[in-house]
């Protein structure tokens, strides 16, 4: 037997890693709408004519950023946005899905913008889904709200595990450009949770009440919670549809390294997307999220560069089935 | 055949969505808001906004609000301005920013924002205007950014506004009647007769 556990991979620690990068982004989103704020306050060059609360948020946000900035009117302006649009330092990033909607919807190609999804579309196809996993302000909210479901089970909560067919978010997205081209108007962007939060969030923080968005996003909490576990991202999102077609051939792959898996399936219960990696079963709609590398207690899953999945090895080594074989062939033969 | 009635469905639909705003302009035609400056037609600007409120988050006047199902769905989380709530300074910041061009990036001088920036033009309501009722105020000049250029005053300090208004609606916003004397047509309304 090898003596994997005794040194468990480094790989295991990128899930901590993941939820440090998801919770800083969700707090970064969180930040900016008070950064907005405070640099209106700023602008408007009359502190003493602030409301308390004003001036608690002013104080609270100088404090903040004046290490960093000269002018917070307009040095502050370095990071605006959110994941669905935003400039990062003078970059600016958008969504795939915001680009390709947006085409359909105008019937023209404005090139600074479409640019702006290229970083995200390279990334998608070396490395997959990973904006589903590590950044999605949605995932963040979910994963929780997923936990929180584990814990209500536990706890004896009768709750809906219903399973569809992942392809519906397919139907969902071609429906959605569809509808953002017959209507001229970008509408996917009103079904899809990341945009939404950061919409959201902003208009509560600095404009002083949630939109409708809120309403469907708590809608798809409540779905995901009682009806199928991660419902949303597994069945409905278009957004992930289009990062798991971008990701479909990505290079770099979890892989199941069959002489070190003994069976225990745990990947396949922790997987959020719902997938098979105890069969082999990754395909497009991995996000290399690694909460199956964390999970795993004999690290038979590793990253591997290529571009097509193995097909199914059988039964892991280490695991009974695998054992009753080879008795079984040894009698046998 | 169960296809084509899918997509005939669809299509009606779509249709009765693209139709909801102009009923419901109709039936609110009290609803008043401006696009921010220097942006598209309005039947392209629904197309081209992809909604990241950027534009809002960059306005140093928080005059920038957005839309709720006010003004119909394909309209839904694009920006406004209310002059009367808060007018534009143009600073011209929203466009600078704007990463799909819905919002077109100007210089802040005023050749350009004259030329490119259509919001709407100010009109005078001579029956409230205090300056027209023979008490002279000229409020409305004074908060001009285009001064003589966009608007312009006579006698008792008569405003009369000018072909190069652009529509920022800082006059009606510092308009001291009540209700204001001075209100921003706004063009997408003004284009739409």
């Amino acid at each position: 037997m090898k003596k994997r556990v005794d040194s468990p991979s480094a790989l295991r620690h990128l899930n901590k890693l993941r939820w440090v990068v998801l919770t800083l982004i969700f707090l970064m989103l969180i930040l900016l709408p008070f950064i907005h704020l405070y640099q209106t306050y700023v602008a408007a060059h009359a502190y003493d004519l602030l409301l308390p609360h004003e001036k608690t948020i002013y104080d609270v946000m100088e404090w903040f950023t004046a290490p960093f900035v000269n002018d917070p009117e307009t040095d502050l302006d370095a990071i605006k946005g959110t994941t669905w649009s935003g400039t990062f330092f003078g970059l600016q990033l958008s969504d795939p899905l915001a680009v390709v909607s947006q085409v359909a919807a105008s019937f023209f190609l404005y090139w600074p913008f479409i640019l702006t999804g290229l970083i995200p579309v390279v990334v998608t196809m070396l490395l997959g889904r990973v904006f589903c996993g590590w950044i999605c302000p949605a995932t963040f909210i979910y994963e929780l709200n997923d936990t929180l479901a584990a814990w209500m089970r536990r706890a004896g909560v009768p709750l809906g595990d219903k399973v569809y067919d992942k392809r519906i978010k397919y139907l969902i997205l071609l429906a959605g450009l569809v509808l953002s081209m017959l209507l001229g108007s970008v509408m996917t962007a009103a079904i899809y949770p990341p945009a939404i939060i950061g919409r959201e969030l902003y208009y509560a923080i600095a404009q002083g009440a949630f939109g409708s968005g809120a309403v469907f996003f708590i809608l798809t909490i409540i779905f995901d919670l009682l009806v199928a576990r991660r419902g949303f991202c597994r069945y409905l999102c278009p957004g992930g549809a289009l990062y798991s077609l971008l990701g479909r051939y990505r290079v770099l792959r979890i892989q199941r390294v069959v002489e070190d898996c003994n069976d225990c399936k745990k990947c396949n219960v922790v997987c959020e997307f719902g997938l098979d990696p105890l069969q082999d079963g990754f395909g497009q709609e991995c996000n290399n999220c690694t909460a199956c590398i964390a999970v795993c207690p004999t690290d038979a899953l590793v990253f591997k560069v290529q571009t097509h999945d193995q097909a199914f090895q059988g039964p892991g080594h280490l695991g009974h089935a695998y054992r009753n074989q080879q008795v079984e062939e040894k009698s046998g033969g | 055949m169960q296809r084509r009635n899918f997509i005939k469905s669809l299509a009606a639909s779509a249709a009765l969505l693209a139709a909801a705003p102009l009923v419901q302009a109709a039936n609110n035609p009290s609803f008043r808001f401006l696009r921010p400056p220097g942006s598209k037609d309005e039947k392209d600007f629904a197309a081209t906004c992809i909604r990241c409120g950027k534009c809002g988050e960059v306005c140093p006047n928080r005059c920038i609000k957005y839309l709720g199902t006010e003004n119909g769905l394909s309209s839904l989380d694009t920006p406004y301005i209310v002059p009367r709530e808060q007018a534009c300074i143009l600073c011209m910041k929203c466009g600078d920013v704007c990463p799909t061009g819905a919002i077109e990036s100007l210089p802040r001088e005023a050749e350009a924002i004259m030329q490119k920036v259509d919001m709407g033009v100010a009109r005078v309501d001579r029956t409230l205007c205090l300056s027209w009722q023979g008490k002279t105020c000229g409020v409305c000049y004074r908060a001009c950014p285009l001064q003589d250029v966009a608007i312009r005053i006579g006698r008792l300090e008569q405003p009369h506004v000018l072909k190069d208004c652009v529509g920022c609606g800082l006059c009606e916003r510092s308009c001291i009647q009540i209700p204001q004397a001075i209100k921003i047509i706004p063009s997408h309304t003004r284009k739409k007769v």
